[in-house]
């Protein structure tokens, strides 16, 4: 009945994480190796944490969930961008590298400021329902309807946790700063597809209609690879590709 | 109201693409053209006649050659242009990306730079092409493409070209289906699966027939190249003509 | 000192804070929202099953109203709550579905026609109508007579969070991330901001505020296994009763949820039971039955929780390699609806298991989830003690909950909450006592207070680890003050936690980084915690009665005779050890309901002489109106509640059937 694969052979991990505080000057970006001992369904977080509970107290990170819902432990891991929280050691060899997410700001070692990078997107993309005299909306009477296959597509594209992973894994958003990311295309998938939100195809393509938005994205494919919530993010680009030419061309 | 973005952008991208969809089409269509001479040279010959229009005009006009020689030219010079765009733009950028792509190691972004290295290349190998068949129209044939293929040492040219171009246009069909039409719903992992199975194998098809074609050529140059520019006669060919 | 000045300051930037931010920004005051951590990573966001609301669409909801879940809140509470209070939230709650449903929300909505659904372990078939089709359904949770928790899929806080998040950036409220509040500012009487720490740059700043909300969520990192958030430390909580003046209400009522996934305790939703998955045990036997033969799996939390720890020392648990567990069975419900509305079950059970729950069992024990207790305040919102200060959401005890929560009420709580508070913030603000007259002297006292106690924690040298304190916390917790509780662990509980304080103040420092320094944020967060956590063990010490999800085991029954009555903790002298506590009496002769047996659980309680009384009251007051009153009328009857709601809250709830 218990499927829970069992492990019998206690590693011993070498991670190595790249530190940098950018808070002290005197820090530069550096590599630094810690051996840790492998528990039984050791995470990332179980590990870093007993880091920097016994080695070295000023490593500094971001967790808050730990259960892969929050979006907040984002990092490259061993290359790869993932949520560190729900990533099992013991899916990982024995020597594991860690770096921030690049594409934000740092704040220290592990730290990145996505929030601050996806408020940003979200003023800028309008992410939410745009509707005359919402403020004024009759909350006593009974809600509007809406079919409930078109509620679970909504959802489905609701689901990202804007953990930046998609920033991470875009050679277009390396190069450049401006570009809107899979997850704020995305989200524009998200809005588009709701009744509630009036906006038209003519609004959406003075957001996202140039290079810094969907016509930035050069289909390389790392955001669907790499997002942990398994969005279908190539189909939602290319939709909106198409409905943007659309309306644009 | 938002400000508003002009539909540059939009018809840019499309363009881009219809230019990258055209030439893919067409190079496909080339190859088969091209490696009549697998049939044989007079396959290769009569297909040759035929592009410059004899069936049509009862006698061979090769300037036809040269115009779609000149249109194919600005097809490429159209699609480089905005493929251009996408190069990294400053050395900064591009060693950004090399990072990213060192450190990522992801297949499909390794695909994407494959392109624009071998779109790089074409840049210089499609105009080394052209300039013949837009200048020489009338050098196309069992003998005087082989003569150019051997003698004259195109062979190299044609190797890196089959290569860079056929590599180039199967990787950028299998993108163009991933750009507009990607796939959705519980199968579209496996979708993209075939998709890219499926563009390997075409890459394959078209390296091998290419080469095929191009060893023979090579084969007929050597055994011609003593009698270098002298023009094939097919055995059922009018007496005056070439 | 930097000072920045608004009308309003929020202290949290969950479900709570940004509705009742949106509130008071709407009606025209300035609005700051300051956060631990990006706002839509707050912990709403790990909310999976569901929000209570009446909306009564959906066959298995049919019939549900205010009432219904006025009783069924009510008896959860064990009688704890503040049953005027319950009033406003139950009326509000289906009001606050529906704002959420216009702003974005994608509830999952009724479908017209035949569905199969698993009821008591059999698959039945039921039929909705055509009339419900497409209005917001729910699902069956514990405790409830309806099916009553509205939901998307299982992601129905991110959903929620983020709608009110995006709501928020439109409003333009701005959210100053990754910022702690340390301190209220406050001359006695008054609360004029908070004194806060930028966790980037480790810099001390002031807010200055006509108002300040509290809305900082939970404290269930107290304990070692708790499905909360690793930021849910409760320093809202902690920063009021630093004030000594402010009083947490109820901090022993703290609620263990069923089903957390072992060993790394997180939450499994309730609505995998409310769905119809079960419980089993080493012998995959479904033990619930037997012990709760009405409710069965979906008996309120508390009762659920101490049957399967129950179940666990009569020797039925299963031997895992992280201890002993039961098993969650939820395969019966099939792939395809497990793949629709469980899905982020499915994706915790296959990243932290590497199990798939369509074909394998969960391994579940229950673990710390809920704090019923918080920041005291009145029905508005406002701490009755200190003025401009005012809380919401699980940092609240605004007390619907009282002594257990029923799932699904929480969530339903901050938004309900946030709508009202937001509403009494603004009025606050507009009226003369909104006025605020704060001399940068008193600020620069109390960042001068704050500046020395970090400095104070850099410098000592008494070479304790702030991490390793905070683990014996967290045991001691765990060990002493868990579901089933005595009297002797609650002493040695209280004891070692004096302890701990004493060594918390000798904590050495390894690392001086420059910048936040977690370490340095590890170790005056302890120094809090402790307080938070003594107020819990020595509240529960005190209780000698046992009362939803507080039980002690050398006083088992509910004792309304003595303990019908709130907790109210305060720390009046910073060096003190202990809370000094006290009590405020639950007045019967006002209770719509009066005490009597839950439904579930344990039978006998000690009835308190006004009871009977109040029953009696009550059938006199209701005989007049007869059998052709309506349920409002018999309501209003017994305990108005619609004036203190704010105007605009006021009007009735339309349901399917009713005339508009
Ligand atoms: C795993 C899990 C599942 C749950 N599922 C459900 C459910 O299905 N249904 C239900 O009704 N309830 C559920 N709950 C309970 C419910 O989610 C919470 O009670 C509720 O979301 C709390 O919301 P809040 O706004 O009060 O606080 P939170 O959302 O916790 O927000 C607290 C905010 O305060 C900030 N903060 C904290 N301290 C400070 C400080 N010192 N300075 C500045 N900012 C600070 C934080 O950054 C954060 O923004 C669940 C809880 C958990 C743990
Ligand atoms: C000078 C010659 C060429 C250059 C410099 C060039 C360059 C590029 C580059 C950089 C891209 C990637 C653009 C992007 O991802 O947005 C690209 C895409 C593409 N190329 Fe070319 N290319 C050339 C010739 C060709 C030829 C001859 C073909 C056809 C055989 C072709 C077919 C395509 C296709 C189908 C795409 C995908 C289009 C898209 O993504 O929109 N290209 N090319
Ligand atoms: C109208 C324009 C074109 C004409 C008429 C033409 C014609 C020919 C002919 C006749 C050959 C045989 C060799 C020779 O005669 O030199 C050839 C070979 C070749 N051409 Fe073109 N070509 C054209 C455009 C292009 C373009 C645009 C490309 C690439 C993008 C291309 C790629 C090749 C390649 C790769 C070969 C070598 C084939 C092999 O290896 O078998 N051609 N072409
Ligand atoms: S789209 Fe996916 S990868 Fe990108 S932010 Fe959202 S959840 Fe993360
Ligand atoms: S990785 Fe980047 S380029 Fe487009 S397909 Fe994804 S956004
Ligand atoms: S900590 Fe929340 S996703 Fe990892």
């Amino acid at each position: 009945m218990n499927r829970i694969p069992v492990q019998e052979v206690r590693r011993s991990l070498q991670i190595r994480i790249l530190r940098h505080n950018p808070h002290d000057p005197a820090s530069k970006p550096c590599l630094q190796t810690f051996e840790l001992e492998e528990a039984e369904s050791m995470t990332l977080f179980i590990a870093l944490n007993e880091i920097r509970q016994t080695m070295d107290p000023s490593l500094q990170f971001d967790f808050v969930c730990r259960a892969g819902i929050c979006g907040s432990c984002g990092m490259i891991i061993n290359g790869r961008p993932g949520l560190a929280c729900r990533t099992l050691t013991r899916n990982l060899p024995e020597c594991i590298t860690l770096a921030p997410l690049p594409g934000f700001e740092l704040i220290g070692d592990l730290s990145v400021n996505t929030g601050k990078w996806m408020r940003g997107m979200s003023e800028r993309l309008e992410t939410w329902v745009h509707q005359r005299d919402l403020d004024r909306a009759d909350i006593d009477q009974l809600e509007e309807r809406m079919e409930p296959d078109l509620a679970e597509r909504i959802y489905e594209l609701e689901r990202c946790i804007e953990c930046g992973c998609c920033i991470a894994a875009c050679g277009t958003a390396r190069m450049r700063e401006d570009f809107v990311g899979a997850v704020g295309l995305n989200q524009i998938m998200r809005f588009r597809l709701d009744p509630r939100d009036e906006r038209s195809d003519a609004d959406f393509y003075a957001l996202v209609g140039d290079e810094s938005g969907v016509f930035g994205c050069m289909t390389l494919l790392g955001c669907e690879d790499y997002c942990p919530k398994d969005l279908p993010l190539a189909a939602q680009i290319a939709f909106l590709r198409r409905r943007m030419v659309a309306t644009g061309a | 109201m938002p400000k508003t973005l002009s539909a540059l952008s939009a018809r840019m991208d499309l363009l881009q693409s219809l230019s990258g969809l055209l030439l893919v089409l067409f190079i496909w269509a080339h190859m088969f053209f091209e490696s009549s001479i697998l049939l044989g040279e007079d396959a290769m010959y009569a297909v040759s006649r035929m592009f410059e229009g004899e069936p049509l005009f009862g006698k061979p006009y090769p300037l036809l050659v040269s115009a779609a020689g000149i249109a194919v030219f600005l097809l490429v010079a159209v699609h480089a242009v905005l493929a251009l765009r996408k190069f990294p733009g400053s050395s900064r950028q591009y060693q950004l990306l090399n990072r990213h792509l060192g450190v990522i190691r992801h297949e499909d972004t390794t695909l994407w730079y494959v392109q624009v290295i071998t779109g790089f290349c074409l840049f210089f190998l499609i105009p080394a092409h052209l300039y013949t068949v837009i200048t020489q129209p009338e050098n196309i044939g069992p003998y005087a493409s082989a003569d150019r293929v051997w003698s004259e040492r195109f062979w190299i040219v044609y190797a890196l070209l089959l290569l860079t171009v056929h590599v180039h246009a199967a990787i950028g069909v299998y993108r163009l289906v991933m750009k507009w039409y990607a796939p959705t719903g519980v199968q579209a992992g496996r979708t993209r699966a075939r998709l890219k199975r499926g563009m390997w194998c075409i890459l394959a098809f078209f390296i091998l027939l290419g080469t095929a074609s191009l060893l023979t050529y090579m084969r007929i140059g050597y055994q011609h190249a003593d009698s270098a520019g002298e023009r094939y006669r097919p055995a059922s060919a009018p007496v005056g003509a070439r | 000192m930097e000072i920045i000045y608004t009308d309003v300051l929020v202290i949290g930037g969950g479900l709570a804070g940004q509705r009742a931010a949106i509130g008071a920004k709407r009606r025209g005051h300035e609005t700051i929202v300051l956060s631990l951590v990006p706002a839509k990573r707050s912990h709403s966001a790990a909310a999976q099953g569901g929000m209570q609301a009446s909306l009564g669409n959906c066959l298995g909801a049919s019939g549900d109203n205010e009432d219904i879940h006025f009783a069924d809140t009510v008896r959860g509470s064990d009688w704890g709550a503040d049953q005027h209070v319950v009033r406003m939230f139950t009326h509000t709650a289906p009001k606050a579905i529906r704002e959420l449903a216009a702003w974005g929300v994608p509830w999952n909505r009724v479908q017209r026609g035949e569905h199969e659904i698993t009821v008591d372990g059999q698959k039945r078939t039921i039929a909705e109508s055509d009339a419900a089709h497409g209005l917001i359904t729910s699902r069956n949770f514990g405790g409830t007579g309806k099916w009553r928790a509205c939901y998307v899929s299982d992601g129905t806080g991110h959903a929620m969070l983020y709608t009110m998040s995006n709501q928020a950036i439109a409003a333009g409220i701005p959210v100053h991330e990754r910022m702690e509040a340390l301190a209220l500012i406050h001359d006695g009487g008054r609360c004029c901001g908070a004194i806060v720490r930028n966790l980037q740059s480790g810099k001390l700043l002031a807010y200055v505020a006509r108002a300040t909300c509290i809305a900082t969520g939970g404290y269930g990192r107290i304990y070692r296994v708790s499905t909360n958030a690793v930021i849910n430390e409760g320093m809202g909580a902690a920063i009021a009763l630093e004030t000594g003046i402010a009083s947490l209400g109820n901090m022993e009522a703290i609620q263990f949820h069923p089903t957390a996934i072992v060993p790394a305790g997180i939450l499994v939703t309730e609505g995998c039971r409310g769905d119809g998955g079960l419980l089993l045990d080493a012998a995959g036997h479904r033990f619930m039955p037997d012990y709760e033969p009405q409710k069965m799996e979906l008996a309120s939390r508390d009762v659920v929780s101490r049957r399967m720890e129950e179940h666990i020392a009569a020797g039925h648990g299963v031997q895992g390699r992280f201890g002993e567990h039961l098993w969650l069975d939820i395969r019966l419900l099939g792939k395809a609806h497990i793949e629709r509305n469980l899905r982020e079950v499915k994706e915790i059970c296959h990243y932290f298991l590497g199990i798939d729950p369509v074909r394998d069992l969960i391994p579940v024990r229950p673990a710390q989830h809920y704090s019923m207790g918080g920041i005291r305040t009145d029905h508005r919102g406002q701490s009755p003690q200190l003025r401009g200060l005012f809380a919401a959401g699980e940092s609240a005890c605004w007390d619907i909950h009282g002594f257990n929560r029923l799932g699904g009420n929480s969530v339903a709580e901050t938004v309900v909450a946030g709508m009202i508070v937001g509403d009494s913030i603004a009025d606050f603000c507009d009226s003369p006592e909104g006025e605020l007259q704060v001399s940068t002297a008193l600020v620069e006292e109390f960042g001068q207070r704050e500046r020395q106690r970090l400095a104070g924690i850099g410098s000592g040298n008494g070479g304790e680890s702030a991490f390793e304190l905070t683990r014996l916390m967290q045991d001691t917790m765990t060990g002493n003050v868990g579901i089933f509780r005595h009297g002797d662990r609650l002493r040695e509980a209280v004891d070692t936690l004096q302890e701990l304080q004493c060594r918390a103040a000798n904590i050495t420092l390894r690392s001086s980084a420059p910048g936040a320094n977690p370490e340095l944020v590890a170790a005056y967060r302890l120094q809090r915690m402790l307080k938070l956590a003594q107020c819990t063990a020595y509240g529960a010490l005190q209780r000698t009665e046992s009362r939803g999800a507080h039980y002690r085991a050398d006083y088992p029954r509910r004792n309304d005779g003595e303990w019908l009555r709130r907790t109210l903790a305060t720390w009046p002298a910073p060096e003190a050890t202990l809370p000094s506590l006290d009590y405020e009496a639950l007045d019967i002769m006002t209770m719509e309901l009066p005490p009597g047996w839950r439904g579930y659980g344990d039978k006998d309680h000690i009835a308190h002489p006004d009871t009977e009384r109040r029953k009696h009251q009550i059938s006199a007051a209701l005989a007049p109106l007869g059998d052709s009153a309506d349920r409002y009328t018999r309501q209003q009857a017994l305990m108005p509640f619609e004036h203190l709601l704010p105007p605009h809250l006021r009007r009735r709830n339309q349901r399917l059937g009713d005339e508009s």
